[in-house]
């Protein structure tokens, strides 16, 4: 067995600030890889106040950024995505969340991105005898991945969480976020993908070499306790389906509603819950007036901490019909409170998660009879939630980790 | 030199609290207001301190002073429960003004609804209850017919006709007036006619909107000049002003001088003989079946209102929000009624408030700014949010 690799890993967010999931996945992937000996240093846009012990963290934000630089910024300059619920911040002058970010003219984002790359790669020479290899998490940190990779020549890797492709209205993203992730793909010595699905879309969609490109899934840290679940939490009357995302095209909300729709013509009392915020909330209250499903349908808005765990230990089915997840995070944590859920198969997830139900998102037919037969059926409604928490027990940040380990090596190895 | 009928409308609708979804079939779950927060108390106080105490005492010094002052309010049932509850001063100076007989208590529907639109077992239930809610504090007896924001149709006519209602008032609405004056008196469209007065709007809007607003080519309006206007008409017309009790300072604040306006223009009117204040029960008793016979019908076969530059009821019904939430909430009548538990009923009834769904209105640009002014929410689809967790609520309580 070889040294553990020392890495420099660019990142943007980090829990608990707009620990959105690229924040959680940072902070999974880094705990599990120090507890196989890697070494991180890990860039962050702002000054992060939490203690950290596992790695290194570094402030690499330009003095430009914050209050006209007077300010020191203690979160990202500005939030790049879409969690599985919109983060609860103070909003900074100068941090902005995707949706608003898409509003921003282009050269400020391009300014932004810049100047981190500037900041990184200038922090990243300095202490270049530290480090072997580059890591850099999706595409705000590929600019200054490149750079690094320019001014030290050690190898880098970028990891690649989400594409332009699934968090834009499907194709309709921004043509420098789109460049930015085509550079930092062609730039990197090796590229992981968080999914089998994310891979394809980097082969398809951005003609990159399929042998480049190591698929990881990611992990999820077991449950600290036993999910208190039952119906005594709220609605115990009637079987509860729960979404949980942001309200935009690519989480597929509107199928959502298509499906209430179909099942309570099957079984009237079931109650659907729409949990989250976006874009597309208003169309959505709209179209559940349409249909008549004003009482069928509910809209919790944005919820986090104790409202979402109670929604989910109250739930009797999770769905999630994405039209494009390249993982989908949320759907494991249902799984994890032991309800049974429902995937498109156009997501990350469902590549691991064997024992929950995939389904084409456009399928509304057979989402809505698995609905049915799930709050119908009791003992099908078990095999499901018993398959998935077989599941579960394969889907560690250490496995994760072990496999990101052997890429650093091989790409060592390989340069 | 016309007569004048001049009605106010008091009304204060329970807003829904900030209710969430994890409130869905809690035991006794208040949709209204909770131990910690009432908003409608809040709002009750302010406007009591702003407009109920201060214009009842005005209104009750121009009954002392002029011998030929008189007036009509429309009292919406769910306006006495908050009074009672919240200001109590309040129910007791309307009671002492009812008692020196110059002021008339019109009939309408308990709970401020558009149940004349959707149910009318419902819509005859609330004047039932409105009745004996004006009777209980009042002891008196309405006999002329107001409806929910002056909804009014040809249908709707005949129903208040069925229920022995001697008059109707309404708006005049251009489409259906045929450039007639809306200052006569008109017949309903219907088997049992009945006489009806119409709202003079430009002139009720006049104090009720343009008062304060300082764009208006008239602003600062004086007394003089509104008398003016008023005398234009001749005798045996009816310059019906018909507006919202908060308009005197609430809408238009103290310091816009409408108290004094009101006080000097009533003082200037009255000053000479000919002229004279009318409340509805004064004109529709003088008037026997073969007078109504013989006025003017006025042809109304689609519902209007005094809302909005439309004066239909698309406040209420326009966009889809708001007609599904009105059909479920009607749909569950029977079931609601069936259970004859008190609570359920209670809250069934309270969500037919049509607040409710004005708050739910989508129309935007000199309408949507009125109905912002009122809303307790941010937007129309925070009403219809809440509004629906209500409706899940309630239904929780039927499987």
């Amino acid at each position: 067995m070889s040294q553990p690799a020392q890495v420099m890993m660019i990142g943007w967010e980090y829990p608990p600030h707009n620990s959105g999931g690229l924040g959680v996945a940072c902070h999974g992937l880094t705990k599990a890889l120090a507890s196989q000996k890697t070494q991180i240093h890990f860039t962050l846009p702002y000054l992060h106040t939490d203690k950290v012990s596992h790695m290194k963290l570094l402030q690499c934000s330009d003095d430009s950024w914050g209050a006209e630089g007077l300010e020191t910024l203690y979160q990202p300059p500005f939030s790049v995505y879409d969690t599985t619920l919109e983060t609860l911040q103070v909003r900074k002058s100068g941090d902005l969340d995707q949706y608003a970010l898409r509003t921003l003219p282009r050269s400020e984002l391009e300014t932004k991105v810049g100047q981190y790359a500037k900041v990184v790669a200038s922090a990243g020479r300095k202490m270049k005898n530290k480090y072997q290899v580059i890591h850099a998490h999706d595409w705000m940190s590929f600019p200054a991945g490149i750079k690094l990779k320019q001014k030290t020549g050690k190898p880098l890797i970028t990891h690649v969480h989400s594409t332009e492709y699934d968090r834009s209205g499907l194709g309709s993203g921004s043509s420098y976020i789109e460049h930015t992730e085509y550079l930092g793909i062609n730039a990197a010595d090796k590229v992981i993908a968080v999914s089998h699905y994310t891979k394809s879309i980097l082969v398809q969609k951005y003609g990159i070499n399929p042998n480049k490109v190591a698929v990881v899934h990611n992990g999820i840290d077991p449950l600290p306790f036993y999910p208190d679940r039952g119906r005594h939490h709220f609605a115990g009357k009637r079987p509860l389906v729960a979404f949980m995302g942001r309200l935009t095209l690519h989480k597929g909300a509107d199928y959502f509603l298509k499906v209430a729709k179909k099942v309570v013509e099957e079984v009237p009392e079931v109650l659907f819950v729409v949990a989250g915020s976006g874009d597309m909330y208003h169309e959505l209250l709209f179209q559940t007036a349409r249909e008549g499903l004003s009482a069928s349908v509910l809209f919790s808005g944005f919820i986090r901490d104790v409202q979402k765990e109670k929604l989910l230990n109250r739930a009797d089915v999770f769905m999630m019909p994405s039209i494009s997840e390249p993982f989908g995070l949320v759907a494991l944590e249902a799984a994890q409170r032991h309800i049974p859920v429902i995937i498109s198969k156009n997501t990350g997830v469902s590549e691991v998660m064997t024992g929950s139900l995939a389904i084409d998102f456009w399928d509304v037919d057979r989402m809505a009879a698995a609905v049915v037969k799930l709050v119908t059926d009791q003992e099908f409604a078990q095999q499901v939630r018993d398959g998935q928490l077989q599941n579960l027990d394969h889907l560690t940040w250490d496995e994760a980790a072990g496999k990101v380990n052997q890429l650093y090596q091989q790409t060592l190895a390989e340069t | 030199m016309p007569k004048i009928c001049f009605y106010l409308h008091l009304h204060q609708p329970h807003r829904l609290r900030d209710i969430s979804i994890f409130d869905v079939g809690k035991p006794g779950a208040n949709y209204f207001y909770s131990d910690q927060k009432d908003d409608n108390r809040e709002i009750f106080l302010k406007v009591a301190h702003k407009s109920y105490l201060p214009m009842l005492s005005l209104l009750n010094q121009l009954i002392n002073e002029h011998e030929g002052f008189n007036c009509a309010f429309s009292i919406s049932g769910v306006f006495l429960e908050q009074a009672e509850k919240y200001v109590p001063e309040v129910l007791e100076l309307i009671q002492r003004l009812v008692k020196t007989g110059k002021v008339e208590i019109l009939a309408e529907t308990y709970y401020h609804s558009l149940a004349s639109l959707y149910s009318p077992t419902e819509f005859l239930e609330e004047v039932k209850q409105h009745e004996a809610a004006i009777q209980h504090w009042f002891e008196v007896k309405p006999s002329s017919f107001r409806n929910t924001e002056l909804i009014y149709s040809n249908h709707i006519a005949q129903m208040v006709a069925k229920m022995g209602y001697q008059g109707m008032l309404t708006e005049a609405v251009d489409r259906y007036m045929g450039g007639r004056q809306k200052t006569k008196l008109y017949s309903s469209y219907a088997e049992n006619k009945l006489p009806l007065l119409l709202k003079h709007a430009p002139l009720s809007d006049d104090i009720a909107f343009r008062f304060s607003n300082r764009q208006w080519q008239w602003h600062p309006l004086s007394a003089e000049r509104y008398l003016d206007w008023v005398e234009l008409y001749p005798e045996n017309d009816y310059v019906n002003l018909f507006m919202d009790f908060e308009t005197f300072g609430e809408h238009q604040w103290e310091d816009t001088g409408i108290f004094e306006f009101f006080r000097v223009f009533v003082a200037r009117f009255l000053q000479k003989e000919w002229n004279s204040f009318v409340t509805p029960e004064m004109v529709f008793s003088q008037l026997k079946p073969p007078d109504v016979a013989k006025l003017p019908v006025y042809d109304v076969p689609e519902p209007i209102s005094w809302a909005d530059i439309d004066r239909d009821t698309t406040a209420w019904t326009e966009n889809e929000l708001q007609q599904d939430t009105l059909r479920l909430i009607y749909s569950l009548e029977k079931k609601v009624k069936q259970t004859g538990n008190q609570e359920l009923l209670n809250k069934w009834k309270n969500l037919l408030i049509s607040d409710h769904f004005y708050y739910m209105c989508t129309k935007w640009s000199a309408d949507g700014d009125v109905h912002a002014y009122f809303s307790p929410y941010e937007t129309p689809y925070e009403a219809y949010r809440s509004y629906c967790i209500a409706l899940a609520d309630l239904q929780e309580n039927l499987i």
